[in-house]
């Protein structure tokens, strides 16, 4: 049942990440939450470009996109986190839903 | 150099003038009490004054140089001349090389034996005495002549626009006469206008709606700047160097005549004269244009003379370009008759193609109509004539100025300048239409009761006189008779004005009388003038300026009727006028200055003028009783006619059934025969004067009664106003009706169809515009606002939504991917 | 190598649900620490030590802790747990089972891949790569400095990006600094 992992169960892990990452964004109110979400998509992402890296031709490369993404996830969690803090400020909360004034 | 001496001298005199009018126009309101301030008049008189001496300087000059044939410093300057005549009037060689031709020697000293017969004047023109021992006027008639360019305005092509000057023994004549009667009438206005002298000046004569008085500010300085123009434009035309130039000046002197006549603007007649006086102009000047087209067309210049750069003719003029033979006739071209243009040696001057050039024969005979049509304008002759009488609404000093030395002068000047150029026919017309005016205005003058009016009458029909003498070939006749004429007739118009100011405005004769001891200055100078214009003398004793030059023009009207037996007319109206002028005048002076009193109240309040309009009368009275001394052998007559047109000496000769011109010797012949009927003439009508308004020895009421219709007739101007209202006026006012009405019946009704039609256009572009354009635009702006309104529901402005939006959007992108390409 | 695949796999599924399905914000952020770590175990498993250990270092390490950061100076006592409705839930549930299979459903396309065992092994030679610094470290750092020894002159280099990168930080740096310093209330003002 066991056998050596193949480019497609990493793709697998990777969806799967994805999805509930996206589901997390989705359904989560709180804006951490949220931003745990990105934090799954963007991880799934990363899974997908370091297992193309292992096991296709794309070599090197993968593992330097990932790594950028990497660092540029940090920098947008500290963004984000910024502007949660704002948005905390000016709510006193970090109900996502409260910041509705974008609705048409 | 002599001439430009002369030009400078003349151009001084020339614009002095206009810079007096500059400065009256701009400055003279600025002064510290402007409405009381004589300083424009002083200003006008000073310009004019300096003007007159200049000119006297250069005539002086003149006579002095062209008669010094032995004096060394001269002598460069003849040989130039004869030069120049040499180059001009190559068939006169023989003469003008010589430097004086015998028969030309003349000696003044011989009039009072000239008079007594006429052989013993005839010997002296031909014998050729030298007289210079006696102390006698020496003057040279050789043809010395100054032509040339003052200032070049621009060039365009071919065409030079320039400011030329030409100065001849005429020009010189004409500039002292002017600048000196210019300067006696200033003077005289002084004194005559001093009552706009004032804030308030009150016009009797013109009333408003509601029957006042007209009260308006004087008007002083304005009226001397505009007689400064006059003068301005007079020497200018004067002066002028071609024919375009004079024309410009012309239409000034007109401008300005209608600026002094109608200076009581307020008073309807006054405009209404001023306004005639114009627009009676604009139909002569209407063929002076026509005249100067056919110039330009077949001459290519306007100049008169030729412009000479260091003895070189440099730029041809008119008068060298028509070339007459030895009969006087013009050149022609033997097949076709056209008039042969020449340059300036006699030789005939050719086209590009080789052909001769020439101008139509009946073409020069309108150029000389088209020009004499503008003298006759100006000059008032038959049938322009009624606007001199009507511009008596001017101030008196105007009509003295306008009747003898600028306005109607200018007709007669331009008709003797340009006389080189006319025709055996035009000069009988100018001769048949100073004949009718001579006779028409004398008629009329002797009826006449406002003594202006008699007075305009008089100036009109001289003028007819002049211009016979110019079209009876008698050039110098004419034109001494203008000289003559000009001193006279300023001088009894400022009588007259004299009169005026002195009976508070009266100007009807017939309120007048007895104003002799009233007045006497001005009666006895008035009695001089009227003397003068009546050609009264005593043959041998003494003779006044005005026996002098009629004479001269009943002579040459003789002698022209001698040639030309069917013109009779021209002597014998002319002869019979002579009495009637005498009777007229005479009249006049009787009327105003002789008998009882008719009015008290005018009588009473009658006074001698100030001594400023006194001495300009003496000045002038003086020169209208001896400026014309010695008569054709006197010094004003020898300096007129030192450049006369050089085909006058020997006459013209008729060819076919043409005229015949009688030349100078012909006329001399005459003087005697003529100047005794002239005398006889005018000695009676003196005495039918005296006796019908000297002497109470018949009811002139009576006269007039019997007499009603002749005397109705010539009241009524001959009825010329009704018959030029009949004639113009009233087919004009019918034509303007008929205008009137299809105006309003045709053009309207167009023009407001038209304008209807727009607006139903217009309605129904209105409708389009706002249903369908409108409609369009709208519909696409509502169709984006509901798009709007139904899209703004998915803007829930929920974050988690917007999630769930992209992933489906994913999704469904990736279906539709999927389902579309399989492969 | 696969008992270990398998568990992290498990580990790195498992955590992610449960972050999913978690109410509270700490615990999601203690699963999340679960999901991200077995994500690092998988990178070493596919021959990325050095991705591995910087997953950790700054995943682990260093977002997580400014997460929990977040939830201490946000969460306090009432909105540590905001529910959402249950309809959202099943709604979100739905799509994310789609999106799911969606994905799935595009594995077999793998295949097309030009496949290679473990290409990285072939292609980083060991003049480049001493086993005791790892197999990649030494070639992401010269590709990081634009030198790519492992595939020639045709490799690009990354010098630029870096670059980009570093100043991108210290843009953020001082942006976050901005956004989230004191400031006075709207009301007190």
């Amino acid at each position: 049942m066991l056998h050596d992992p193949d480019l497609n169960s990493y793709l697998f892990i990777g969806a799967v990440l994805f999805v509930c990452g996206v589901i997390c964004m989705a359904t989560k109110r709180n804006a951490i939450g949220v931003l745990m979400g990105v934090e799954l998509v963007l991880n799934g992402a990363n899974v997908n470009f370091v297992a193309f890296s292992r096991y296709t031709t794309l070599g090197l490369d993968g593992q330097i996109f990932s790594l950028f993404v990497i660092v540029l996830a940090a920098a947008e969690a500290a963004v984000a986190l910024a502007i949660v803090l704002n948005f905390y400020n000016n709510h006193l909360t970090v109900d996502v839903d409260r910041g509705n004034k974008l609705k048409g | 150099m002599v001439g430009e001496t002369l030009q400078k001298l003349l151009m001084t005199a020339w614009l002095l003038p206009l810079l007096g009018f500059v400065v009256e126009i701009f400055f003279g309101f600025w002064s510290k009490n402007p409405r009381h301030s004589k300083a424009a008049a002083w200003t006008a008189v000073g310009c004019i004054g300096a003007g007159f001496l200049c000119s006297l300087t250069a005539l002086v000059m003149w006579g002095t140089a062209s008669n010094a044939f032995d004096d060394g410093d001269a002598e460069g300057w003849m040989s130039q001349q004869a030069d120049i005549n040499h180059a001009r009037h190559p068939h006169h060689e023989a003469d003008s090389s010589e430097g004086a031709p015998p028969h030309e020697h003349e000696g003044a000293d011989h009039d009072a034996e000239h008079h007594g017969s006429s052989e013993a004047g005839a010997d002296h023109i031909l014998t050729a005495v030298a007289t210079e021992d006696d102390g006698g006027p020496k003057l040279e008639r050789g043809q010395t002549v100054y032509s040339g360019t003052i200032y070049t305005l621009g060039v365009f092509g071919s065409l030079e626009l320039t400011l030329d000057y030409y100065i001849d023994s005429l020009t010189l004549v004409m500039f002292t006469m002017v600048t000196l009667i210019a300067t006696c009438i200033h003077l005289f206005a002084i004194g005559y206008m001093s009552d706009e002298l004032t804030d308030e000046y009150v016009d009797h004569f013109a009333h408003k709606a509601d029957g006042s008085h007209v009260h308006r500010p004087g008007r002083f300085y304005r009226f001397f700047a505009f007689l400064s123009l006059f003068c301005f434009a007079m020497l200018g035309l004067v002066l002028a160097g071609n024919i375009f130039q004079v024309f410009i000046f012309w239409e000034l002197v007109g401008i300005c005549s209608f600026l002094l006549i109608g200076f009581y603007t307020e008073r309807k007649t006054a405009s209404d004269a001023a306004n005639k006086a114009f627009i009676m102009n604009r139909i002569g000047d209407f063929g002076f244009l026509i005249g100067l087209m056919v110039l330009w067309t077949y001459f290519g210049t306007f100049r008169f003379g030729d412009t000479m750069v260091d003895n070189e003719v440099v730029d041809q003029g008119l008068f060298s370009m028509v070339h007459r033979a030895e009969d006087g006739n013009f050149d022609r071209d033997e097949l076709t008759g056209d008039v042969l243009i020449t340059g300036t040696d006699g030789h005939v001057l050719t086209n590009e193609d080789g052909s001769n050039r020439q101008i139509p024969y009946y073409l020069l005979v309108v150029v000389g109509l088209g020009i004499f049509a503008g003298c006759v304008g100006k000059s008032a002759q038959f049938p322009l004539q009624t606007w001199l009488p009507d511009a008596m609404e001017g101030p008196t000093p105007v009509s003295a100025l306008v009747h003898s030395a600028t306005m109607v002068a200018a007709g007669v000047y331009l008709a003797g300048r340009f006389f080189p150029m006319f025709v055996q026919e035009v000069l009988l017309t100018i001769a048949y239409t100073g004949c009718i005016t001579l006779f028409l205005a004398a008629t009329i003058a002797m009826v006449a009761t406002d003594i202006k009016k008699v007075l305009a009458y008089s100036t009109i029909s001289q003028l007819g006189y002049m211009m016979l003498g110019i079209g009876v070939f008698g050039w110098a006749a004419g034109l001494f008779h203008l000289i003559t004429h000009a001193f006279f007739k300023s001088l009894m118009f400022l009588c007259s004005g004299s009169v005026i100011h002195g009976c508070h405005h009266e100007q009807e004769m017939p309120k007048m009388g007895g104003l002799l001891k009233k007045m006497p200055i001005t009666a006895i100078t008035m009695l001089i003038g009227v003397i003068a214009i009546s050609g009264l003398a005593i043959p041998g004793v003494i003779a006044f300026s005005g026996y002098h030059s009629k004479d001269a023009i009943v002579a040459s009207a003789l002698a022209f009727k001698n040639a030309n037996s069917a013109h009779f007319l021209l002597f014998f109206i002319p002869l019979l006028t002579a009495g009637i002028t005498a009777f007229y005048m005479f009249r006049l002076w009787f009327y105003t200055f002789w008998g009882a009193p008719r009015d008290q109240h005018v009588h009473d309040h009658a006074h001698e003028s100030p001594w400023i309009m006194t001495a300009p009368l003496l000045i002038l009275s003086v020169f209208a009783a001896f400026c014309a001394v010695g008569g054709d052998h006197g010094y004003l007559y020898l300096l007129l006619t030192g450049d006369e047109p050089a085909h006058l000496e020997a006459g013209v000769t008729a060819v076919g059934d043409g005229i015949t011109l009688p030349a100078i010797q012909d006329i001399v012949d005459e003087h005697t025969t003529a100047g005794t009927w002239a005398l006889v003439a005018a000695v009676s009508g003196t005495l039918i004067a005296y006796i019908l308004y000297g002497t109470n020895f018949v009811n002139v009421e009576e006269m007039k009664r019997q007499l009603a219709g002749v005397h109705g007739f010539l009241t009524n101007k001959w009825h010329f106003d009704e018959l030029y209202d009949a004639l113009f006026m009233r087919p004009a006012h019918k034509v303007a009706a008929f205008c009137a009405w299809f105006d309003g019946a045709v053009f309207d009704r167009i023009l407001h169809g038209a304008a209807k039609a727009t607006v139903v256009v217009s309605k129904w572009d209105r409708v389009f515009d706002e249903n369908v354009v409108d409609g369009f635009v709208n519909l696409i702006a509502s169709a984006t606002q509901s798009v709007g309104t139904s899209l703004k529901v998915v803007q829930t402005g929920r974050l988690r939504q917007y999630v769930m939006f992209i992933v489906l959007g994913v999704v469904a992108l990736f279906a539709v991917m999927f389902t579309t390409f399989p492969g | 190598m696969s008992l270990f695949f398998t568990i992290f796999a498990l580990a790195a599924c498992l955590g992610a649900v449960a972050v999913v399905i978690s109410q509270s914000v700490v615990r999601m952020a203690f699963w999340l620490i679960v999901s991200l770590g077995s994500v690092a175990g998988l990178f070493f498993l596919a021959d990325a030590d050095f991705i591995g250990a910087a997953q950790l270092l700054i995943y682990v390490g260093g977002t997580l802790v400014l997460l929990v950061f977040g939830i201490m100076l946000t969460a306090s006592g009432p909105y540590m747990k905001i529910p959402a409705s249950p309809g959202e839930t099943v709604v979100a549930g739905l799509i994310g089972v789609m999106f799911l299979s969606m994905v799935f459903s595009t594995l077999p396309a793998s295949k097309e891949w030009k496949q290679s065992p473990n290409y990285i092994a072939e292609t980083v030679t060991p003049e480049f790569a001493d086993s005791s610094e790892g197999n990649t470290l030494r070639p992401l750092g010269f590709a990081l400095l634009g030198v790519r020894p492992d595939v020639g002159q045709d490799g690009a280099g990354y010098l630029l990006p870096f670059e980009i990168a570093s100043v991108h930080l210290l843009v953020v740096l001082i942006g976050a600094a901005y956004l989230a310093r004191a400031k006075r209330r709207q009301d007190n003002a």
